[in-house]
């Protein structure tokens, strides 16, 4: 009898483990790609996936960085001539020069030197003079990046790359594929703005996405409901200064060398997980990077043009200057109008009304 | 063998107690879980350099607190109340922190790159959201 | 603890209703009407309070272990077993605490069993989860097993007028 009791009482505390490994939720909360990052799963694989996210994102750090000096971008913009970058950042630069052609160059990976000298970079916040804007513009365009064979490429003299605008999302992408490996079936990633969320929560219903109200920062202007999806949101409303009573942002027009004034609040692009063994070209949550913050500067009118014309398969939600919030048709079920914040809700649908 | 021991099938008033002291605890599990109005169990995680330093349940706070925090060399003063967060001021050279604003949702959260400090908002009433973009 | 082969197969037979009750209940699904996560009718219930009433505690407790492993195994997740055995436990231990008292009815006792496993299957989510989440939903539950209680329990009282006078409960 005591010695049933005994075995029993053992296995009782060895299930008490096995809810340790298997079941558990595991979080890592680190700083990484001047950001702040989470990666949050559950199930078994989730330990092992959270430790190796973290290591991705900084491997990623280490590759791509503007500010690390032994980084590849950054050696690719010390040097002069050909410079052998490696697949993977060879990879980065063709879709960013893909996506920069497709919107027309709102999107734009060589405007880091104008970033500069609005004092983005370093903090230390300045408008430019007109005269060094026109001088740095005369650099600025996905025709001064040559990509040629091998992994080699050229910058024109002058021309310098940030790949800060697709890094995070390429970086969500890496961290798809590692939750994927490790059989992680339940998680949600967020790098810096940049989410991503795998399956279902651990109750099975969705992830609940906010949308924050760029005029009102206690206030959410929806919330959406997603499952296996890459989310992310361009706004000026919070990286700014202000100068002479004139507010400056951080997202600038490759057009004008100023800070995009599209009538625009904030994007938010939003696309499905990438299909499983599909890496040839960058996944969903680089594109999603990219045209949050090319979206922003095309304004409205651009921006719904682009969705139609189904060069790329994504989902929007617009916040306009005049108080209106649209939402492309895909996303109606998926998002939840917030009552009493005062915005106007419309729907986008494929064909002009 | 014999039944060890024979219930009673039919329904007895001292039944009433076991679902009356079922309903007690009901009612007590949901006065200190669910808090007092809308944003009961509202709570403030504060963390350093990644690191969770405070959790501080705003829903009990008696009136508005403003905390000092210092790090990585700059100083940030946050003001807490019953109804969110929001940093009044700060030493670091993008002021990011102080653009957020006021903060009253769970999932939302200012953070201070340079000084590396965080404050997000858990808990609190059930619509909150598990992330917020933006 | 020595049981006869009569005892044996008794609790055989009592483990496999018990898994068949916990399948069966599935398709019941009372999310639908509440929704919660977790809620269910909890049927196997019905059968520790008989075991607790006509074999005794030793005898239950085997049913209970039995039951809860063969389940998890069977649905081949090991995480449910934390679940099933903490919510198992708590409601054996509380029916049996509750069944010594010979003021309660069968009603009594099953609802007390009833609201201690959803106490169980919540303290097993905030261990999983590892945060109080969970707590938030366990008054709406324990709401929903004055219910099921009753329910489990009125199952069980016909259970034991069927079986008092057979020769199944004699020596």
């Amino acid at each position: 009898m005591r010695r049933f009791f005994a075995a029993a009482l053992c296995a009782v505390l060895a299930c008490g483990l096995t809810a340790c490994g298997q079941g558990g939720e595991q979080s890592a909360d680190f700083y990484a790609m001047d950001t702040t990052m989470n990666v949050t799963a559950y199930g078994k694989g989730a330990k092992n996936a959270v430790g190796e996210a973290q290591t991705e994102v900084d491997r990623l750090e280490s590759l791509l960085s503007r500010t690390r000096t032994d980084s590849v971008v950054s050696r690719l913009n010390a040097g002069t001539g050909d410079r052998a970058v490696g697949m993977e950042v060879w990879g980065l630069l063709s879709a960013a020069e893909k996506y920069s052609i497709a919107t027309n160059g709102a999107f734009d990976i060589t405007i880091a030197p104008v970033v500069s000298a609005w004092g983005f970079t370093t903090d230390h916040y300045q408008v430019p003079d007109q005269s060094e804007l026109d001088e740095l513009l005369a650099n600025v365009g996905s025709v001064h990046i040559h990509l040629g064979e091998e992994s080699i490429v050229t910058l024109d003299d002058g021309t310098q790359i940030d790949l800060g605008g697709i890094a995070k999302g390429y970086a969500s992408d890496c961290v798809e594929a590692i939750l994927a490996k490790d059989g992680v079936e339940s998680a949600k990633v967020a790098l810096g703005g940049n989410i991503y969320v795998r399956g279902s929560k651990p109750d099975g219903t969705a992830w609940r996405v906010g949308v924050q109200d760029p005029e009102n920062s206690d206030g959410f202007v929806g919330i959406l409901s997603l499952t296996d999806a890459f989310a992310v949101t361009s706004g000026g409303y919070q990286r700014y200064f202000e100068q002479n009573g004139k507010r400056y942002h951080h997202i600038i027009d490759p057009a004008t060398g100023y800070p995009a004034e599209s009538g625009l609040t904030s994007v938010t692009v939003v696309a499905p997980g990438n299909e499983e063994g599909t890496i040839s070209d960058p996944g969903h949550g680089t594109m999603c990077d990219a045209f949050s913050t090319a979206l922003f500067v095309m304004g409205e009118e651009k921006a719904v043009e682009f969705w139609r014309s189904g060069a790329y398969s994504f989902q929007m939600v617009l916040v306009t200057q005049d108080g209106r919030v649209l939402v492309t048709d895909g996303l109606k079920d998926k998002f939840e109008q917030e009552d009493g914040s005062g915005y106007a809700y419309e729907t986008i649908s494929r064909s002009p009304s | 063998m014999p039944m060890k021991r024979s219930p009673e099938v039919r329904p007895k008033p001292a039944d009433a107690l076991v679902a009356l002291a079922v309903l007690a605890l009901a009612a007590a599990l949901a006065l200190s879980a669910w808090g007092g109005g809308r944003s009961g169990g509202l709570t403030a995680v504060i963390s350093v350099n990644g690191q969770v330093t405070e959790t501080v349940n705003l829903s009990r706070l008696s009136g508005p607190e403003v905390r000092e925090l210092n790090a990585n060399g700059y100083t940030l003063h946050v003001r807490l109340s019953s109804d969110g967060a929001e940093v009044i001021d700060s030493t670091c050279p993008n002021q990011v922190c102080v653009h957020t604003g006021h903060i009253s949702r769970a999932g939302q959260s200012i953070v201070c790159l340079p000084a590396r400090i965080s404050v997000t908002l858990s808990g609190g009433a059930e619509n909150g959201v598990d992330a917020v973009l933006g | 603890m020595k049981l006869t082969t009569k005892q044996l197969t008794l609790c055989a037979v009592l483990t496999a209703l018990a898994l068949a009750l916990s399948y069966v209940e599935n398709f019941l699904p009372l999310s639908l009407a509440v929704p919660l996560p977790g809620v269910k009718l909890g049927l196997a219930n019905i059968v520790t309070v008989f075991a607790l009433y006509a074999l005794g505690i030793g005898q239950a407790f085997l049913i209970l272990i039995a039951r809860c492993t063969l389940g998890a195994l069977f649905a081949g997740n090991l995480n449910a077993l934390l679940f099933s055995l903490l919510g198992g436990l708590s409601a054996m231990a509380v029916m049996a605490l509750l069944s010594r008292s010979k003021r309660l009815s069968i009603y009594g006792v099953s609802v007390g069993g009833a609201a201690a496993h959803n106490c169980g299957q919540v303290a097993a989510a905030v261990l999983t989860l590892g945060n109080t989440a969970p707590l938030y939903y366990l008054p709406l539950l324990l709401g929903v097993s004055l219910f099921t209680g009753a329910l489990t329990g009125f199952a069980a009282g016909l259970l034991f007028r069927a079986l008092e006078h057979t020769s199944l409960m004699k020596a």
